[in-house]
């Protein structure tokens, strides 16, 4: 429509259906005075899905953000459109639109004029600035009369639709968000997460998110990415992730585990070093003989008179703490630390102290080799 | 009414002697009243004696004034060759300067910048004569420049004692007052607002202009607030590098003082030069938040 | 962080132009240091013959030893008097919020933009005014009035890193308001204060304007060089420079590394 410089490129991705490969990182590495802060990654992210990478801070994810919006590239590897290299190109010659961590709103300009900026850059006419203005601070829920408004005295949960606004002016084909909600109070990010996600779906753009909360991951995106010291874990959807982990750093990721290590004894069946002299019943994947066995604290059992279960343990409660709905204890094995999580209605309110017996049930724990 | 308003003074006194702020202002305001406020005070009323009087506030006269403004003097030129000579150093030293500032914020690192910054106040501390005497050999006849003409057999320029002289004299001293503002001005505009207008598709050129300079301005304004009214108070450069090939005002003040012995004259000279440089420095003064500038940046 | 062409283009361009405006700066510099060092009573370059003839006759004249020794009692008691009322001034100028702060931010910066001349000759008709002998004393004063305020935005740039939090963390440990100043206060604004100290040093040390109408028979390095430079050449005029710069600048290595080891010893090198 208009002639700017990544037409190129934008016509590249306008080209590829959805739900086909987008975006494809071959063998991406990235060094920083030779210490290696991506390692070997391999992704595709597909045309308009939700993906978010997530990962502890320093592991490398803003680096791979920062190689898509063309801020920074690759030391080897590379990055494919559709089937066009664009490692080495520069960011306004991308389909990719970046919104900071910190907004990077202009401060010396309106609400308005914000969002318009792309579109002046473009050379779009005023009155057609002005509309489109207008239309995306409707998408992004202000109120029409912010377009007058300093930037800067905007709270900080409308510098956030703003900033996002901006971005849509942009019209590239992607945008990528540098976790803009981290510095929101809890409240308003799960708000915030919900237009987020509402968004996504009425842009009909693709969308790449990076967080390091998995919850905040989860909560929106069609599909994660894990990273862990420049290398990505695990890629699937929310449910793969949380059913399937590949690794305890994957389980660890998601919240409280409880992670046994085991291995098949020479006297036959399994073992674990947390629990001497005790033998498991596992469901192993393959003829892998050791691994770790994972189990949720809500997949751990009461037992009780008459509860079948495949694996028991005897424990003594060391803490309760309410979680409204749900309780945890944390419970001791010997040395080992247990955390159980049990509704409400389970509860016993004096178990402190006491010794309690609990158990899973071998489907319901996880086996990882590493 | 009278008691009112003295009542008001009195308490708003109290406050400000009982505040911690107050309390430590306190020696400068002394300071300055007595070094800063009083001797204008004194110029102000040497400005309306009689012209070639000897004392203040006995007489009453605005023949001084009037002998600025209606023309039986060529004094209103040394005004304009003060004025003109500093708007020029000061547009040529905002470009000079701003490239610099650029690099010492995001091109060379921290290190490096602290000494280049050494490098840049030093010669505040050597005292300007001796360094505007350093160009004089330097394009003196017999200088560096001409030898060096000489040697590949040609003869150096004559451009010691022009006005242009003069002018490259005041670039070269207040090179410095410049450059720190214009460095704390660019140090104020996050990079995050660089990469976004990148990002958003702008050129280099529209980012600067639409994007940088804005956000630079307090501090290039201060810096060519500074440069100019410095430059048109200044007397040396026309002196040593200009060899009065031009006369600026504070040479005329000067003369008036000493040589022609006429202080009211020179008193109404300095009084239409402080209301020049004091309304621009007012003006410019409510335009900026010096917390912003010089805090947290 | 330049990957295009044209970033690493600019970014080159910008070197060389720093490198040349440095380069412009120190020339003169340098040129005076080569006069010194030539032999001839006129200067000629290519200089035919060096020597140190002009520095020895310098150092030994009774006449520039009287004039070192003026400069230095001026620049001392300067930087003192400057030092301690410019500490007040910068911690009302940046640490405390007061209801006339905005107003004494501006007001104290408003000797800063004044013409130094101006100032000069308006202090000398003050001290003629109330009958004060022009002498080494009156030139203090006029240093002071421009000086205080420079050396007080020096100490408080120091100031606005400081963290007031501190201080009541002090308080709440029982320590008196002295103490919290002797122990906490001072220590942490020493680097501030110290480089305050250098600029107040160096500022009168080189100061002709003011000093020109307020030193009466007490004369200065810079006001002995401008009259010398008027009144014809003698190698001398380029020598006496060279000395005060060296000078000028051996005092500000040092402190300038005394700045740096305090900032390393706070951790915030």
């Amino acid at each position: 429509m208009i002639s700017s410089k990544n037409e190129v490129t934008q016509n590249v991705a306008e080209e590829i259906k959805p739900g086909q490969p987008l975006l494809d990182l071959v063998n991406v590495c990235r060094d920083f005075d030779k210490v290696k802060v991506i390692k070997n990654v391999n992704l595709v992210v597909k045309k308009n899905e939700f993906f978010t990478l997530v990962g502890p801070s320093g592991s490398g994810k803003t680096t791979i953000l920062k190689m898509l919006a063309g801020m920074d590239q690759p030391t080897s590897g590379d990055i494919v459109l559709g089937s066009k290299s664009i490692s080495t190109l520069p960011p306004d010659k991308r389909p990719t639109c970046m919104v900071f961590q910190f907004l990077a709103l202009f401060p010396h300009m309106t609400v308005g004029q914000n969002i318009e900026f792309p579109m002046r850059v473009k050379g779009m006419r005023a009155e057609d600035c002005i509309a489109k203005a207008q239309k995306l601070l409707d998408l992004v829920h202000l109120p029409e009369d912010y377009y007058n408004k300093n930037v800067m005295k905007c709270s900080g949960g409308e510098r956030q639709r703003v900033a996002i606004a901006r971005a849509l002016a942009y019209d590239s084909e992607i945008i990528l968000f540098d976790e803009p909600l981290s510095a929101i109070d809890a409240k308003l990010r799960k708000t915030l997460q919900k237009e987020l996600k509402d968004l996504h779906r009425r842009s009909g753009k693709t969308f790449i998110y990076i967080t390091h909360s998995l919850e905040e991951a989860m909560f929106m995106s069609d599909r994660v990415g894990v990273l862990c010291k420049g290398e990505l874990k695990q890629v699937g959807t929310p449910e793969e992730i949380y059913a399937h982990p590949v690794s305890r750093f994957v389980a660890e990721f998601i919240g409280d585990v409880n992670i046994f290590p085991i291995r098949v004894k020479p006297t036959g069946g399994w073992g674990s070093t947390d629990f001497p002299g005790q033998l498991f019943k596992v469901e192993p994947h393959g003829d892998d003989l050791e691994g770790y066995i994972i189990v949720r604290p809500e997949a751990l059992k009461l037992v009780k008179e008459g509860t079948q279960v495949d694996n028991v343990i005897e424990c003594k409660v060391l803490n309760q703490f309410s979680l409204g709905s749900r309780s945890q204890f944390q419970l001791a094995c010997g040395k080992k630390e247990i955390t159980l999580e049990l509704p409400r209605s389970e509860v016993d309110l004096n178990s402190v102290g006491k010794t309690i017996k609990i158990g899973w049930n071998a489907h319901d724990a996880i086996f990882v080799t590493e | 009414m009278t008691k009112f308003s003295v009542q008001k003074i009195k308490s708003s006194l109290t406050e400000f002697i009982s505040s911690k702020g107050g309390k430590c202002a306190l020696p400068v305001y002394i300071l300055l009243t007595l070094g800063f406020v009083a001797p204008l005070f004194m110029v102000l009323g040497f400005s309306f004696a009689t012209p070639r009087s000897f004392s203040a506030f006995t007489s009453f006269s605005l023949d001084n004034f009037i002998q600025i403004f209606d023309g039986s003097t060529s004094v209103w030129r040394s005004f304009l060759w003060s004025i003109a000579l500093a708007a020029f150093v000061t547009a040529i030293l905002a470009v000079v300067c701003y490239p610099v500032a650029v690099g010492m914020v995001r091109i060379f690192g921290s290190k490096t910048s602290t000494f280049i910054s050494i490098l840049f106040v030093f010669p505040l501390f050597v005292s300007e004569n001796v360094r505007l005497y350093g160009w004089i050999l330097f394009f003196g006849k017999n200088g560096v420049l001409d030898g060096i003409c000489k040697l590949l057999g040609f003869h150096g320029p004559d451009i010691l004692f022009t006005p242009g002289m003069t002018a490259m004299g005041l670039a070269y001293s207040y090179l410095p007052y410049m450059l720190f503002p214009v460095i704390m001005g660019v140090a104020l505009v996050p990079k995050d607002l660089i990469t976004a207008a990148r990002d958003l598709g702008s050129s280099r050129l529209r980012t600067w202009w639409q994007i940088e300079l804005p956000l630079a301005m307090p501090g290039v304004l201060i810096g060519m607030l500074l440069t100019f009214v410095l430059a048109t108070g200044s007397m040396s450069e026309s002196k040593i590098l200009g060899g009065q090939s031009i006369i600026v005002i504070t040479n005329d003040i000067d003369v008036s003082f000493t040589f022609s012995q006429n202080w009211p004259q020179g008193a109404a000279l300095a009084v239409v030069l402080t209301l020049i440089i004091g309304s621009l420095t007012l003006y410019a003064f409510k335009k900026i938040d010096l917390d912003k500038l010089m805090g947290r940046s | 962080m330049e990957y295009t062409k044209q970033g690493r283009r600019n970014r080159t361009l910008i070197i060389i132009w720093t490198i040349f405006v440095i380069a412009f700066i120190y020339l003169p510099v340098i040129c005076d240091a080569l006069s010194s060092i030539s032999k001839g009573r006129y200067f000629m370059f290519p200089i035919k013959k060096f020597s140190l003839d002009w520095w020895s006759k310098t150092a030994n004249s009774i006449e520039i030893s009287s004039l070192v020794s003026n400069s230095l009692l001026i620049a001392f008691v300067v930087t003192i008097l400057s030092t301690v009322i410019a500490f007040c001034g910068a911690l009302a100028f940046a640490r405390f919020s007061w209801k006339g702060k905005k107003l004494f931010q501006k007001i104290i910066l408003l000797p800063v933009f004044f013409p130094q001349p101006v100032l000069g000759l308006a202090l000398l008709l003050w001290f003629n005014a109330i009958g004060i002998n022009l002498s080494w004393q009156t030139a203090v004063f006029a240093h002071l009035v421009w000086i205080t305020p420079v050396v007080t935005l020096v100490i408080a740039i120091q100031v606005y890193g400081f963290d007031p939090t501190l201080e009541d963390a002090a308080r709440d440990l029982g320590a008196t308001p002295f103490q919290i100043f002797y122990r906490i206060t001072l220590p942490l604004l020493w680097p501030g204060v110290w480089s305050g100290m250098l600029f107040a040093f160096l500022l009168s040390w080189g100061n002709f304007p003011l000093s020109l109408y307020t030193t009466g028979v007490d004369n200065t390095v810079p006001k002995w060089l401008y009259s010398k430079m008027v009144a014809g050449y003698t190698p001398m005029v380029p020598t006496l420079g060279t000395m005060s710069t060296l000078g000028a600048a051996g005092l500000m290595l040092v402190g300038a590394l005394t700045v740096y080891m305090m900032h390393r010893r706070q951790g915030r090198a």
